[in-house]
């Protein structure tokens, strides 16, 4: 089963994933007449802003076990176990936000939705594309990723890629190694200009 | 082997579940005094509101029990436990076996001392046949009284209000959610309530209730008095442990817990709304009467009681409630004592009406108010149960544009 990964190093906060994310979840599918759609197609993946204005894309991590699921009151939140999504049913939410309060990561937004009963506010977050993955596609947010942030993958194929970087690191032999160094440049770029701003 | 479970509430019914995971065969008996299928018990005020159907509150399919191979005994209630033979009474004769014990038995409403109590038309709301007994006389009622602007006092007054009721509440401390927020979100709380037209009465007591057979006024602690024809008393709730022994077990406010669920007696375990375990914000003993609590601790009592020795973080104390426009998130110390060590840190902006406080121990956040914008609410109540030290800036935390990344290097 192929999973989305992360890798936070890599994002440089163009938020493209988030367009694509708030336009794959739109009837429409297309950008600009997702753009006239009511209510609004809205992200479900959130860039959010480090410390030092670096990019990190937030998305749920469909936890297991998942606190959300199971705090969920109306027990609105089950997992699609082909894909290992955390799912809601916006039938069955009651938008009492005790999934917000139990997220450790913040991935959950409140708002009306088209998927949802008309005019009703629902609890959203990321379904993995699971539509998308039915049918043969990566989800959307991995498929707009130019940077390498987000991955579509095995986990094991993941795992074994990130032993291996390690792994090459750990000789007392080796240098120092940057795994991702056009980031890190980059980074330290927005680092330094924060604190030159900042004194 | 032979499961007994006391309480088919959600730490119950999470416990069952955990433990027919882990041990296909047990057998599991479960003592449940409400006789509907297991329910959501938030939800019964959406069921006064008129929200949804009675039959929207159920938790788990009809078939519940039978499939997960469980003994239900419903419609009883436990009178004794004897943990030197091992054994449960209920309804006064039967005696069952148990090699564990789950006491899971929740909450009961806090009574109150007034008089004319037993006047009709006087209500507790934890029950789904209670909120079934309102349901029955809102057509005949026209001004509601509730007792008490707790959460569940402030659930009664919203879905009496929908209905279309006139709504008095009466709350002795100086504002609402006062066991949950501090004075500034209180404060804030009250105007949104008073705005959209509940009639609030702040500091005060209802000492009697008069009426012919059914209740018609309330006498006020200040003499005033207040015309009703229905009463909602939500006034917090105690444990519900009266068959507990307690030269046997040992008893706080609540059931005393350990990180494995267990209670002081061998082979008996406790969980959810009459549990006390240790809170990880206020370092000591409390009872943290929420669902996500009763989930976690049913789970973790389960897994124990299958043999498996899990340890919880403890327990923390934390909600949220949409009141009418605003949004409230609360948890840990939310309004420390100001003699030692606590560092708060708080913004507010009057142009979005958000407000946010932040709690510090040190490095340690152990409490945090925020109204409205409080979709990161749950990173910081994540931060304060696993007790990670937090460098992050306290402005950064305090900005709206706050978000998890800002916790990482
Ligand atoms: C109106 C209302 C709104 C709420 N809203 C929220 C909310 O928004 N968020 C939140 O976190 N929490 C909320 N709560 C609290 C939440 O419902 C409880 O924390 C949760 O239900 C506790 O679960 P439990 O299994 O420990 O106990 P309970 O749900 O109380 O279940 C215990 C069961 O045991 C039975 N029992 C008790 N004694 C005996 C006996 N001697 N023999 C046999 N059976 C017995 C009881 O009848 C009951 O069915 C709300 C509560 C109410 C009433």
């Amino acid at each position: 089963m192929k999973e989305v990964v992360v890798h936070p190093e890599r994002c440089v906060g163009c938020m493209q994933c988030m367009i694509a994310c708030a336009t794959a979840h739109s009837k429409a599918k297309s950008l600009f007449a997702a753009t006239l759609e009511s209510p609004l197609p809205k992200p479900r993946v959130h860039v959010g802003v480090g410390q030092y204005d670096e990019g990190f894309p937030n998305r749920c991590r469909h936890c297991d076990p998942a606190p959300c699921l199971l705090a969920c009151l109306p027990g609105a939140i089950s997992r699609d176990l082909s894909t290992n999504t955390v799912l809601i049913d916006p039938d069955r939410c009651i938008n009492c936000a005790t999934c917000a309060m139990v997220c450790p990561f913040g991935v959950l937004r409140y708002h009306e939705e088209g998927s949802a009963p008309p005019g009703k506010t629902v609890a959203v977050k990321c379904d993995n594309c699971i539509g998308r993955q039915e049918a043969g596609l990566a989800p959307a947010c991995v498929e707009v990723c130019k940077s390498g942030a987000l991955t579509f993958e095995e986990l094991s194929e993941a795992m074994r890629r990130k032993t291996n970087e390690i792994s090459r690191t750990v000789s007392v032999a080796a240098e120092p190694q940057d795994l991702s160094p056009g980031f890190s440049l980059l980074n330290t770029m927005k680092k330094s200009l924060i604190q030159v701003r900042t004194g | 082997m032979a499961y007994v479970i006391i309480g088919n509430g959600v730490a119950g019914v999470s416990a069952a579940e955990s433990i027919r995971q882990l041990d296909r065969d047990g057998r599991i008996v479960m003592i449940g005094d409400e006789t509907e299928i297991p329910y959501c018990r938030p939800m019964i005020s959406l069921v006064l509101e008129g929200a949804i159907p009675a039959d929207r509150l159920t938790m788990r399919a009809d078939n519940f029990y039978e499939t997960m191979g469980i003994e239900p005994v419903l419609g009883r209630r436990v009178d004794a436990i004897d943990v030197a033979q091992k054994t449960v009474r209920v309804g006064g004769d039967t005696e069952i076996p148990y090699t564990k014990l789950l006491i899971a038995s929740g909450a009961d409403p806090r009574p109150i001392t007034a008089d004319g109590l037993n006047l009709k038309n006087i209500f507790f709301m934890r029950t789904q046949a209670q909120v079934r007994d309102m349901l029955q006389v809102l057509p005949d009622a026209r001004r509601a009284l509730v007792l008490g602007g707790g959460l569940v006092g402030f659930k009664a007054a919203y879905g009496l209000l929908r209905r279309g009721l006139n709504v008095t509440m009466l709350i002795r401390s100086g504002y609402p959610l006062s066991m949950q927020a501090d004075e500034t979100a209180g404060g804030i709380i009250l105007q949104e309530l008073r705005r959209k037209g509940l009639d609030v009465k702040v500091g005060t007591e209802a000492v009697a209730f008069g009426g012919n057979g059914a209740v018609r006024e309330a006498h006020l602690f200040d003499g005033d008095r207040t015309p009703c024809d229905m009463v909602v008393i939500g006034k917090g709730v105690l444990p519900a442990l009266s068959f507990v022994p307690r030269e046997r077990i040992e008893i706080d406010l609540g059931i005393v817990i350990d990180r494995h669920m267990r209670t002081s007696a061998e082979d008996v375990y406790a969980a959810g709304d009459v549990a006390e375990g240790v809170d990880v914000a206020r370092k000591t003993r409390w009872v943290n009467a929420i669902w996500p609590e009763a989930v976690t601790q049913g789970r973790l009592a389960g897994i124990n009681m299958a043999g498996r020795p899990v340890s919880g973080e403890g327990s923390l104390g934390r909600n949220v409630i949409r009141i009418f426009d605003l949004d409230i998130l609360t948890g840990g110390v939310v309004t420390p004592p100001d003699n030692d060590g606590y560092d708060v840190f708080q913004t507010f902006d009057g142009s979005r009406n958000t407000y946010r406080k932040l709690v510090f121990q040190g490095d340690r956040l152990v409490g945090v108010v925020l109204v409205n914008d409080i979709e990161q609410g749950g990173v910081f109540l994540s931060v304060m149960s696993s007790k990670t030290p937090v460098t992050a800036s306290r402005e950064g935390l305090l900005s709206r544009k706050f978000n998890y990344k800002q916790l990482l290097k």
